[in-house]
């Protein structure tokens, strides 16, 4: 495969020919195609300038001021490192809300992958009906940060809720888990666990990827379920896993419907949900420190490309790629 | 995938240096363009200096505010009256639920793009005013272009920032401690009356619990309008100047009382508690059906209605009444850059000043401001919802004390430490003086 598109000196590519000199300029076929690609383009080249690209380097300056978003750009005033010194020095909720979103990435993506993976393995299977089941398990996570599934949850686990009511049939007395702050990420962290199904569906696709000849020389060999679990189906599915392991640990760190909802926009009970983002957000729209909230939005950025950066380069360990050659 | 094409030819080289130029232009054309646009707009936005030369030019003027639906079909209905007088104004309306109604206003404002007329209240005024967003209302006010003179002197000044008018207050409004009359009725317990005091007030909570097992009141140690009122009956005050009214001590006091009220199971669990902190009518606790009595503002009580099948009642918080104020329920401010700031005030003016208009508006954003039209309002009035507002306001009014000043910048971050600390306090992970240290600390720099 690497010798087909080795560079060849001797071979003139296709478009070559059109690249004289003395074609170029105004009125040219080249130039006339290269501005209908512009003008194909300029709608998405519009949205990366406007929507994304100007508005980053925009907040990254705004991350240096004072800017409070009342006051017009012309006003604002640098600060210089000030935003950044009292984020890591004179903050304490700034702290507190790493910790809260450490906590809930950390036990919420592990829990999320293997209740995917667990069930992707269950769906597997050739049997009747499996296409609806893989359907239903799907579902939740099709609604991912819908707000009305949000309100589901804090109906369903308030006191009087619906699990309280179903933990009263079996004689256990329930909490008020979402008012409760030693409960409420807790709670935020089994609704993520439970939208599992998108990467159950990647797991799936995954799974059916796997040879069946390993298999059936796994088991030649005598390796019996588990052991063909172990050394065949989780080397050959390890590409997939990291790939689902960067995508939702950038979800989890990112979770902000649910943790706004729940609690009103407040990040309570007792700041118990004030997740990263959620910060960010009162700091910036409620509090009206705009140059503070950019410069969180920044380390928030940076730390989220530290982290996938050190899962790719730990990926080489473990990461098995099925043309033969561990990269 | 590009073209491959031979490194070394010279066809090549002409073109790395040729093909890259135009392409950069390109770019850096559609980047000043979108860089521009929005100044241009912005700038268009606040380059023009004031009213429309010819009183008979078309006006489009935008307003923006918060409520509900019946709220908005009263306003629109008021502004309709106006165009109907002055047909060349018109207007855009928008409005939306309290929640994020400042998000979105805070957004407007930083695009250059801010509505000509907007609803305000007293958390956001003074962060406004003092960022110059708002008009100056003191010179109409003073060529009598934009009529006080029937408005209690309190209640116009209560929108005075840094020595201007900021805002004209849109309604009156006072602290309420609202009941659940049905319930006390039922159960032959006392109403409760304005002028009883703390201990009286917690004292009749326990009783109301133990007869009916209801949670006799809301614990309102997370609630900076009862927190202001207990102050006030102190000697103290939220704020003065720009400083804190009030020193840790008292807090812990004010803590201190309330962890006493919940001992003695006068409020309900530190849960259902926090449900009632939020700012959200229907989470209320008397509605709720989770505790006999919420604190909240008197004009809220036809929405609290609204939710719920009992009867409720409205009296003063307790301790001595003059230690409320009749205060500005909300604001009608114009946006200082506003292309049609002269019409915007004449609106304000009509919706305050109007009979016909008054009249429409009712007590929906609070007592009418103008005491004349405030009469023919409660004469006029059917509806038993606006009677009991009006009567209750009526009857506080007479025992006002003066207002305090309006709450400085930092005052939302107050509002949110105080439900912060309060919440630590009634869930037992902090002392009543714990959590007032840290509240207090937190406010310093909120404030700074």
């Amino acid at each position: 495969m690497a010798l087909t598109t080795a560079p060849d000196p001797t071979r003139r590519g296709p478009g070559s020919g059109r690249a004289h000199p003395a074609r170029r300029g105004p009125g040219t076929i080249r130039h006339r195609e290269g501005l209908a690609a512009y003008v194909f383009l300029s709608p998405w080249l519009i949205g990366l300038m406007g929507v994304t690209a100007i508005p980053m380097l925009l907040s990254l300056y705004l991350s240096f001021t004072n800017y409070d978003i009342l006051t017009p750009f012309s006003e604002v005033e640098w600060v210089g490192l000030a935003n950044y010194e009292r984020m890591f020095t004179a903050d304490p909720s700034y702290w507190h809300a790493v910790r809260v979103t450490l906590t809930f990435a950390l036990i919420a993506v592990p829990l999320k992958l293997a209740a995917a993976l667990g069930v992707a393995l269950l769906l597997n299977r050739a049997w009747r009906g499996v296409g609806l089941f893989r359907g239903l398990f799907y579902l939740p996570s099709l609604l991912g940060g819908s707000v009305a599934l949000a309100i589901v949850w804090v109906n369903m686990f308030n006191r009087d809720g619906a699990f309280n009511s179903l933990l009263s049939l079996v004689g256990i007395e329930g909490r008020p888990w979402v008012n409760d702050p030693d409960w409420a990420l807790e709670t935020l962290m089994v609704l993520a666990i439970w939208q599992f199904g998108a990467p159950m569906v990647i797991f799936l696709a995954g799974l059916k990827q796997v040879p069946t000849e390993l298999y059936e020389a796994a088991s030649v060999d005598g390796a019996g379920r588990f052991r063909q679990f172990r050394n065949v189906t989780l080397p050959m599915l390890s590409p997939v896993i990291f790939f689902n392991l960067v995508l939702e640990t950038i979800n989890g760190f990112q979770g902000f419907t649910a943790a706004f909802v729940l609690s009103n926009g407040t990040g309570g009970p007792v700041d118990s949900t004030l997740m990263y983002t959620l910060n960010l957000y009162i700091t910036g729209f409620t509090e009206l420190q705009m140059g503070y909230a950019s410069a969180m939005a920044w380390v928030f950025l940076l730390a989220i490309a530290a982290i996938t950066a050190i899962f790719f380069s730990t990926g080489r360990f473990w990461v098995h790629y099925s043309d033969g050659e561990d990269r | 995938m590009q073209p491959a094409t031979p490194p070394t030819t010279d066809t090549s080289a002409g073109r790395r240096h040729g093909a890259p130029l135009p392409r950069r232009r390109l770019l850096s054309g559609l980047l000043a363009v979108t860089v521009a646009a929005p100044l241009m707009f912005g700038a268009a936005a606040c380059g023009d200096d004031g009213g429309a030369a010819d009183p008979s030019d078309p006006v489009k003027l935008s307003i923006f505010w918060w409520g509900g639906d019946a709220r908005a079909k009263l306003t629109e209905d008021a502004l309709a009256l106006y165009t109907a007088k002055h047909p060349n104004v018109t207007f855009e309306t928008t409005w939306q639920a309290n929640q994020g109604y400042f998000d979105k206003l805070a957004t407007l404002t930083a695009g250059g793009n801010p509505p000509d007329l907007f609803q305000i209240d007293d958390n956001y005024l003074a962060e406004y005013a003092a960022r110059s967003t708002t008009l100056d209302l003191t010179p109409y006010q003073k060529s009598a272009k934009l009529d006080t003179s029937k408005f209690p002197e309190s209640l116009w000044q209560y929108g005075v920032v840094d020595g201007k008018l900021a805002g004209l207050a849109a309604g009156e409004n006072t602290q309420g401690l609202v009941y659940n009359k049905t319930l006390l009725i039922k159960n032959n317990l006392p109403e409760p009356t304005t002028g009883m005091t703390w201990e009286q007030h917690i004292a009749w909570a326990e009783q109301v619990t133990a007869a009916t097992r209801m949670p006799g009141t809301q614990d309102p140690s997370a609630d900076y309008k009862a927190l202001w009122v207990w102050l006030r009956q102190q000697g103290k005050d939220l704020y003065k100047g720009k400083e804190l009214g009030f020193s840790a001590e008292d807090v812990a006091k004010w803590f201190e009382l309330w962890k006493g009220a919940r001992d003695r199971r006068a409020t309900p669990s530190a849960d259902v508690i926090h449900e009632g902190n939020s700012s959200d009518v229907t989470k209320q606790l008397v509605v709720t059906g989770k505790a006999a009595t919420s604190w909240v503002w008197a004009n809220q009580m036809p929405d609290l209605k609204k939710n719920t099948k009992d009867e409720l009642g409205v009296i003063a918080y307790p301790g001595d009444p003059s230690a409320q104020w009749a205060r500005a329920s909300m604001y009608w401010s114009v946006f200082k850059g506003s292309k049609n700031r002269d019409v915007a005030v004449d609106v304000i003016n009509f919706l305050n000043n109007d009979p016909e208009a008054v009249k429409l508006l009712g007590t929906d954003r609070g007592l009418p401001s103008n005491l004349d039209l405030r009469r023919l309002v409660s004469d006029g009035t059917t509806d038993p919802a606006m009677k009991q507002s009006i009567a209750v306001e009526a009857e506080l009014t007479q025992k006002f004390g003066p207002s305090p000043q309006v709450p400085i910048k930092g005052h939302s971050k107050v509002k949110s430490e105080l439900i912060k600390a309060a919440e630590n306090a009634q869930y037992g992970r902090a002392t009543p003086a714990q959590a007032a240290a840290q509240f207090v600390e937190a406010c310093k720099s909120a404030i700074a």
